[in-house]
């Protein structure tokens, strides 16, 4: 009676092979909606550019291109770190005050002694906000708060830190002429042509993006996004990946501090402010779903960029600043519906095929 | 075919558990249970909604720390005190809400939390082939592709992953919570059959099951809880439906299961 009643035998191999040529093209479809995704930013960032250049052919020129990619550099770095928390189904909305203490930090630090070479000051930037990306993640781990509400707080007390620091110390303002030449330069280094912040911005999303890829850890971030139960229950660390994730998020915001110091040369306890909502707006425009568990960096690079594009190339078109903010929002919306309409696409595609072999 | 269950009988449990309590705060879900698993074999854990199956296997796979009793692994006393633990010694769960992540696909959600590696980096080709190579030992035909996210894919299609998974690695316990609920006619077929073949090629195998049907057609033994108790342990040829039905719902039948004064106490 426990007879077990069925005695399969071994599957003839054609069986065997229809799930591998099946295979390559379900997952073709899968990675072509995804190139799609970042296809589709590029496309924005190439149409925006065109219209802007037939309206206005300097915003081409050398001094303009390299003016907007020092500027995508420090939204792209921090979006490359924000990717890595939102990935994990959290958010970092400390990153604005988290530049500005590092910032300052910097900034002291080579006022106080000039003669500090300039790794040293990138490394001591990084590492405040590494504090500070410690603090967040430790909070969040462990007290099982909702990342929104913990970084909120930490937003207004890293912000709160920067505004005491300077009144004690006296000095709420570090002037151009405080900092040393070596530093400054810095600033308007190129390599090639190319502004070595902004090469400092590619070489960060290319190592985030190969970690990501490439990395057990990596992979487990986005299998703790996706289904933060289910990453338990493999045993996957949780608590302590999303506490790795907020260091490397902290450290970077740390370095766009330092990236921020070298680019503006005058900083005062305001320095990265309002920044972080911009930050979360690139990462979700190019396509890092705030539910965590998709989403590549080399995407939200992309949206830094085409963020960037908008803020500089709408006053070159002589719209009115107001345009800025209701491109953006609508570009946001958009990121949204494409998503949405992606996710669908591909969901229907898949399942029609499943449901023709089933029969 | 009823051979394999008096056969084995009398060899060791894979794993057996004697005497654990377990209490959520001031509640007690489990009650001194015992129950022995054997290798080839098809263990059956049955019992209504809420008498504690789901953390029974919980607390075999270390996901809850036991209050008091005793786990023997192969004959030999072991603790477990989390997921990969329980992995180490060859425990696999599927459990009932799948624990499946809906943005991987197939690969990455076989191998979550247990990827290969090459030096540092993850070793993709191999855990495709291993994947592809388990979805075929288990002659699992129905899925289009192991690159295929799992949001996409039918209820049936994600349990299979769930207990290819399992099967995956060299496993010697396999532990499947509900297998076959939510599950059609022919999904819930392809997945009987494939927890038959898992015992055929020598797991222990621990299935729950709310229908008596699918209980009789794979068990070859049955363990049934009755408010955190177990009831009765027994080969399945010693009991029949309507006494497995009645040690589901009043704990005893017969002279098998918990004795009258014990029903009675937790009855009130
Ligand atoms: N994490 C928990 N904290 C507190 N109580 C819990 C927890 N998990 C389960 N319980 C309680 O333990 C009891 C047994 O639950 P369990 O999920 O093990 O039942 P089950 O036999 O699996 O039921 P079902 O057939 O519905 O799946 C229930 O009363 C449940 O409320
Ligand atoms: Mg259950």
């Amino acid at each position: 009676m426990s007879a077990p009643t069925t005695r399969t035998p071994a599957p003839l191999p054609e069986e065997l092979a229809a799930p591998e040529r099946t295979g390559r093209r379900g997952s073709a479809l899968v990675h072509r909606l995804f190139v799609v995704r970042e296809l589709g930013i590029l496309a924005a960032l190439v149409l925006l550019v065109v219209v802007t250049v037939i309206a206005n052919p300097r915003f081409l020129s050398g001094q303009n291109v390299r003016d907007l990619l020092l500027s995508a550099a420090i939204l792209t770095v921090l979006a490359a770190g924000q990717t890595m928390v939102i990935v994990t189904r959290n958010v970092d909305l400390s990153v604005g005050s988290v530049l500005g203490l590092s910032a300052y930090a910097t900034g002291t630090l080579l006022v106080e002694a000039p003669g500090t070479p300039v790794v040293v000051a990138v490394l001591a930037g990084m590492a405040v906000g590494a504090v500070c990306g410690l603090v967040n993640g430790v909070i969040v781990a462990t007290a099982g708060v909702p990342s929104l509400v913990v970084t909120l707080g930490t937003l207004y007390a890293f912000r709160g830190l920067v505004s005491l620091w300077a009144s004690s110390a006296d000095r709420l303002q570090i002037n151009a002429a405080d900092l040393p030449a070596g530093f400054k330069s810095l600033g308007g280094a190129r390599l090639l042509g190319v502004p070595v912040l902004f090469l400092v911005a590619v070489a960060v999303v290319l190592l985030v993006g190969y970690y990501l890829r490439t990395f057990r850890s990596g992979r487990e971030l986005y299998g703790i996004g996706s289904a933060p139960e289910a990453a338990r229950l493999s045993g996957i660390p949780v608590g302590r990946r999303v506490l790795t994730a907020f260091v490397v998020n902290g450290a970077l915001a740390g370095l766009a501090g330092v990236l921020y110091a070298a680019r503006f040369q005058t900083l005062d306890t305001t320095a990265g402010t309002g920044q972080e909502l911009f930050v979360v707006a690139a990462a979700v425009v190019g396509g890092v779903a705030i539910f965590g568990g998709s989403g590549s960096v080399y995407g939200a690079a992309l949206g830094a960029l085409l963020l960037t594009t908008i803020g500089t190339a709408l006053p070159q078109l002589g719209l009115d600043p107001f345009w800025r903010d209701a491109a953006v929002g609508a570009l946001i919306l958009a990121a949204i519906a494409l998503d949405r309409a992606l996710q669908l696409r591909l969901a229907a595609r898949l399942r029609g095929r499943n449901a023709r072999r089933d029969r | 075919m009823s051979a394999p269950t008096d056969r084995l009988e009398n060899g060791t449990p894979t794993l057996e558990l004697r005497g654990v309590n377990k209490s959520f705060g001031a509640i007690q879900v489990l009650h001194d249970v015992h129950l022995k698993v054997y290798p080839g074999q098809v263990t059956a854990l049955v019992g209504d909604n809420g008498a504690g199956k789901s953390t029974l296997i919980k607390s075999i796979a270390g996901i809850h720390p036991i209050d008091s009793g005793e786990f023997l692994f192969e004959g030999r006393p072991v603790t477990v005190s989390g997921p990969r633990d329980a992995a180490a010694l060859g425990i696999e769960v599927v459990y009932q809400d799948l624990a499946l992540a809906d943005n991987l696909d197939v690969v990455q959600n076989m191998f979550l939390g247990r990827e290969r590696k090459n030096g540092f980096v993850l070793d993709e080709s191999s855990m495709e082939q291993a994947a592809r190579d388990t979805l075929a030992k288990l002659s699992v035909r129905t899925l289009k592709s192991v690159r295929q996210l799992v949001s996409s894919l039918s209820g049936g299609q994600r349990q299979t992953v769930a207990i290819a998974k399992a099967v995956l690695w060299e496993s010697k316990l396999v532990i499947l919570d509900e297998p076959t609920a939510a599950l059609g006619v022919a999904q819930t077929r392809q997945v009987l059959d494939l927890v038959r073949r898992l015992a055929d090629t020598g797991h222990a195998v621990v299935f729950i099951s709310h229908n008596m049907v699918d209980v009789f057609e794979v068990a070859d033994r049955v363990a049934a809880l009755f408010l955190g108790r177990m009831a009765a342990d027994v080969p399945i040829s010693q009991v029949d439906r309507p006494q497995v039905i009645e040690l589901i719902t009043a704990g005893r039948s017969g002279d098998l299961g918990i004795a009258p004064a014990d029903v009675a106490a937790v009855e009130v």
